[in-house]
C-alpha cells in the first residue's frame, strides 16, 4: 500500500515535470552538423542503387574528380518510399547529407530552409538546362535539374486503327476526345481512360496533363505563380470532367483501388486502355510501355481543348535535382558536385541507360520512337504542370478530395470550397 | 531487516559500515540497469513527445503553441474520422474475439480433421502484415479472383478496397484474418483449464451444442475471453499499419486512417513533427485507458476465483 502511494507520488512529479518543460524545445529537431567531412561529400538519393543509373553515377563522379581530385563522394541510396521521411528523420538528428536528391515542387520547397541558394554557382548552366522553375522558391533556386518530369498523354494508336479512327490526327477538343472514346468502347474490348487512384495520384496526373486545355493562358500562368481562384469556372470545369468521366465509365472500373504504379500503366501497356496521363521520365513512360507495346503504337498528344482561350501545351518540370545542404562545409565544392550531376555527359548516360527525359535539350534522342520526338518537340512550348505549383498539404488534400469525387461522397464544389482554404493557408 | 539501525558496537566499525553501506546500494544497483532502460527509453521519449505537442511547426517551430495543436486536430476530419475508426475497431471488437473463440471450440470437442486445422489456422500468424497485405490486395483488387468467382455465380463486382463504405470493414478483416491464430492458442491454453466432468454431465443430460457452448464453455473461460478481449483490442489499435499501408493507403478519401497512419503521414510526408507528437498523445491517452481497463479487468477476475 506504502509503495503505491510512492508510485502515485513519482507518477505526480513526473507529470509534473513534463507540464512544466511542456512547449519548450523544437519538435524539428536541432540545426544538423555537416554529413561529412571537409575531405568527404556524402550524397542521398534513391537512384545511385540502381542499375541503370550506375553509369551516370560513374561519369558525374569522373568529372568531379576532375575539379577536386582530393575531396571523396560517397552516395547513399535510400528506398524512395522512405525517402523523404529517412531525410526529414536524418535532418532532424543533425545526420544529414551535403547534397541530395529531391523531387521538384513540394518536397524541395518545404526544406528550403536547410537548402543553399545554388543562383551563383549555377549561372553557366541556365541556358544549357530546362526545368528550374521546380526548384526555384522566392526567386532563388535550390537544385539543378537532372531529368524532366511531366505529364503527357499517350494514346495507343493500334486500338485508334481497330475503331476506325486516324491515329495521325488524334482529338483536339474535348468534344471529339469523348466522342472518341465512344467509338473505342463501342468498336473495342478497351476501356478508354487508365486511370489508379488508389494513391490519389491520378487528379494530379489529370489536372496537369488537361489543364492546358481549360484554362486560359492568363488563368495558366496566375496559377503557377500562386494566384489561384478555385472557384472559378474553368477550375472548376477542370473537377467536373474528372467526375464526368468516371460517371460516363471512360475510366477503367475501381479507379480508387487501382495503384498508378503500376497497375493503371499495366492497364494500358496491355492495350486495355486507349489513353492513360502517364509521365516523361524514370516509370509509367514512353520505354515503359514499349516493353509491350511496339514504340511506334504509341503515340503522345496534347490536351484536348474544351475553353476558347487555352492554348494547350505540355505539362513539364525538373523531375529529379541534387540540392546543397546549408550545413556542408564548403557550399561551393558541394556546388561543383551539383554540377557534375548535372553535366552533360552525365546526362547523356542517363538518358540512354534509364530511359529519362533528361534536363539537357542538346541530348540526341532521334532513335527513340516518335513518342519521344513529340514529347521532346514540345519542350520549347512546355510550361509548369499545375499541380507542381501547389503544397505538400494542398495535395494531400486534393488526393483525398478526388477519390471523394469518385466515390460520390463529396460535391465539386464542396471539394474546390475546401480546397481553397488549404492553398491559402499553405 | 539487515540494514536497519543497529547500535555502534561493531568491533571493527568502519568495515561494518562500509558493509552495510554496500548492502543498502546493492539493491539499488541491480535494479539501476532496469530502471535506466525504462526511464531513457520510455519515459524520457514520451514526456519529450508530450512537450513537442506543446511546440509549433514550420514558421513557429520551437515556440510554445499551448493547446494549438490539439485544436488543430479536433478541427481536422481527417483525424476525427481517424478516432471516429477506433470506435469502430472497438464496436467490431465481439466479432473479432468470437471467431477464435468458436473455432477453438470445434478444435477442442476434436471435430474431424482438428489436428490439422490446429496448425493451419496458426499460419497466418506467423506472415508479416506486409505480405499479408500484398496478398489480399492482389485477391480483392477489382479484376481479382474475388469479383470473379462473384461474377460467375452472377453477382455483381465489389471495389473492395476503393468503396470508402466496405474498404475498412476488409482492412479490419484481414487484420483478424491474420492474427486470429495467436487468440486461439490463448483459447485452447484455456480449454485446457476446463473441468471436463461438467462437459460430460451436460452431454449426458442431453444438451444441444450452442447450449454447452452459452452454459458451460463461455463461462467456464471468462478469465481467457477477457485476456483475449483486451490483447486483441490492443493489437487492433497498434498493429494495423502495416495493412494500411499496402493495402489502402489510408484512402479512398480518408476513409481508413487510423491515428497511427495519421501520425505518420504528418510527421514523414507533410512535415509537421509537432502536429504528429500531439496525434501521438490522443493516442497514447487511448491506449492508457485501454490499458487502464485491463488491468482493472484482470484485477477483478482475479478476485472472483
Amino acid at each position: 500500500m506504502e509503495y503505491a502511494v510512492k508510485n502515485r507520488a513519482l507518477w505526480t512529479v513526473v507529470l509534473a515535470a513534463g507540464l512544466t518543460v511542456a512547449g519548450c524545445g523544437s519538435a524539428a529537431g536541432p540545426a544538423p552538423s555537416s554529413g561529412g567531412d571537409g575531405n568527404t561529400l556524402v550524397v542521398w538519393d534513391w537512384k545511385s542503387g540502381d542499375d541503370d543509373a550506375a553509369a551516370y553515377i560513374e561519369a558525374a563522379k569522373a568529372d568531379f574528380a576532375d575539379k577536386h581530385p582530393e575531396v571523396e563522394v560517397e552516395f547513399v541510396a535510400q528506398p524512395f518510399d522512405q525517402y523523404y521521411t529517412l531525410l526529414g528523420a536524418a535532418i532532424q538528428s543533425g545526420k544529414g547529407p551535403d547534397v541530395m536528391l529531391f523531387n521538384g515542387g513540394g518536397q524541395l520547397r518545404d526544406r528550403v530552409d536547410s537548402l543553399v541558394p545554388l543562383d551563383s554557382y549555377v549561372a553557366e548552366d541556365r541556358e544549357r538546362l530546362v526545368g528550374w522553375n521546380a526548384f526555384t522558391e522566392g526567386g532563388r533556386t535550390y537544385a539543378a535539374p537532372v531529368t524532366l518530369q511531366g505529364h503527357p498523354i499517350y494514346y495507343n494508336r493500334n486500338l485508334y486503327e481497330q475503331a476506325g479512327l486516324d491515329p495521325d490526327s488524334p482529338p483536339t477538343t474535348w468534344t471529339e476526345f469523348v466522342d472518341g472514346c465512344a467509338t473505342i468502347m463501342d468498336r473495342t474490348d478497351a476501356t478508354c481512360i487508365a486511370l489508379g487512384n488508389k494513391e490519389g495520384i491520378g487528379i494530379e496526373f489529370f489536372l496537369s496533363g488537361l489543364g492546358s486545355g481549360v484554362l486560359t493562358d492568363q488563368e495558366y500562368d496566375d496559377w503557377i505563380v500562386g494566384k489561384r481562384n478555385w472557384t472559378s469556372p474553368n477550375v472548376k470545369r477542370i473537377f467536373e470532367m474528372w467526375t464526368e468521366t468516371e460517371r460516363a465509365g471512360l475510366n477503367n472500373e475501381g479507379a480508387n483501388s487501382t495503384a498508378m504504379f503500376n497497375d493503371a500503366f499495366a492497364i494500358f501497356s496491355s492495350g486495355e486502355a486507349a489513353h492513360v496521363i502517364g509521365l516523361m521520365s524514370d516509370v509509367g513512360h514512353w520505354q515503359d510501355f514499349g516493353e509491350f507495346l511496339a514504340p511506334a503504337d504509341i503515340g503522345v498528344m496534347r490536351a484536348p481543348v474544351s475553353t476558347t482561350g487555352a492554348t494547350p501545351s505540355l505539362p513539364y518540370d525538373g523531375g529529379i535535382g541534387y540540392a546543397v545542404a546549408r550545413w556542408t562545409a564548403d557550399p561551393e565544392v558541394a556546388a561543383d558536385l551539383v554540377r557534375s550531376l548535372t553535366s552533360k555527359d552525365a546526362l547523356e548516360a542517363f538518358y540512354a541507360d534509364a530511359g529519362a527525359i533528361a534536363a539537357d535539350t542538346a541530348i540526341d534522342v532521334s532513335d527513340a520512337g516518335p513518342a519521344v520526338a513529340d514529347i521532346v518537340s514540345g519542350l520549347e512550348t512546355g510550361e509548369p504542370a499545375l499541380h507542381v505549383a501547389l503544397s505538400v498539404e494542398t495535395l494531400d488534400l486534393m488526393r483525398r478530395l478526388s477519390q471523394q469525387l469518385l466515390s460520390g461522397s463529396v460535391t465539386v464544389d464542396d471539394a474546390l470550397s475546401q480546397l481553397a482554404t488549404a492553398d491559402q493557408g499553405s | 531487516m539487515p540494514t536497519g539501525s543497529t547500535p555502534a558496537i561493531d568491533p571493527v566499525p568502519r568495515r561494518a559500515t562500509r558493509r552495510r553501506n554496500a548492502e543498502r546500494l546493492a539493491p539499488y544497483v541491480l535494479v539501476a540497469p532496469a530502471v535506466l532502460v525504462v526511464v531513457v527509453l520510455r519515459l524520457y521519449p514520451l514526456v519529450l513527445g508530450v512537450n513537442f505537442s506543446f511546440t509549433g511547426d514550420g514558421d513557429s517551430d520551437g515556440t510554445a503553441v499551448g493547446l494549438d495543436n490539439y485544436v488543430t486536430l479536433m478541427g481536422d476530419p481527417l483525424f476525427v474520422g481517424a478516432l471516429r475508426n477506433v470506435g469502430l475497431l472497438v464496436a467490431l471488437l465481439p466479432v473479432a474475439v468470437a471467431i477464435p473463440g468458436l473455432l477453438a471450440t470445434f478444435i477442442y470437442l476434436r471435430v474431424p480433421g482438428h489436428r490439422i486445422f490446429r496448425s493451419v489456422y496458426f499460419f497466418p500468424a506467423v506472415l508479416s502484415p506486409v505480405i499479408v497485405g500484398a496478398i489480399f490486395t492482389l485477391l480483392l483488387a477489382f479484376d481479382g479472383p474475388l469479383n470473379a468467382l462473384l461474377g460467375s455465380v452472377g453477382l455483381g463486382p465489389v471495389d473492395w478496397l476503393g468503396d470508402p463504405d466496405v474498404a475498412i470493414f476488409m482492412v479490419v478483416g484481414v487484420h483478424v484474418w491474420a492474427t486470429f491464430g495467436m487468440a486461439l492458442v490463448v483459447f485452447l491454453a484455456g480449454f485446457a483449464t476446463l473441468d471436463t466432468s461438467l462437459l460430460d454431465a451436460a452431454r449426458i443430460d442431453g444438451a444441444a451444442l450452442p447450449r454447452i457452448i452459452w452454459h458451460v464453455i463461455v463461462p467456464g473461460l471468462s478469465r481467457t475471453i477477457q485476456f483475449v478481449f483486451v490483447t486483441t483490442m490492443i493489437g487492433m489499435l497498434t498493429s494495423m499499419f502495416g495493412l494500411l499501408y499496402v493495402m489502402t493507403s489510408g484512402g479512398p478519401g480518408g476513409a481508413t486512417y487510423l491515428p497511427e497512419y495519421y501520425i505518420w503521414i504528418q510527421q514523414g510526408q507533410l512535415n509537421r513533427p509537432a502536429l504528429a507528437s500531439a496525434a501521438a498523445t490522443v493516442l497514447f491517452l487511448v491506449m492508457v485507458v485501454v490499458g487502464l481497463l485491463q488491468v482493472s479487468v484482470l484485477r477483478r477476475s482475479g478476485r472472483e476465483d
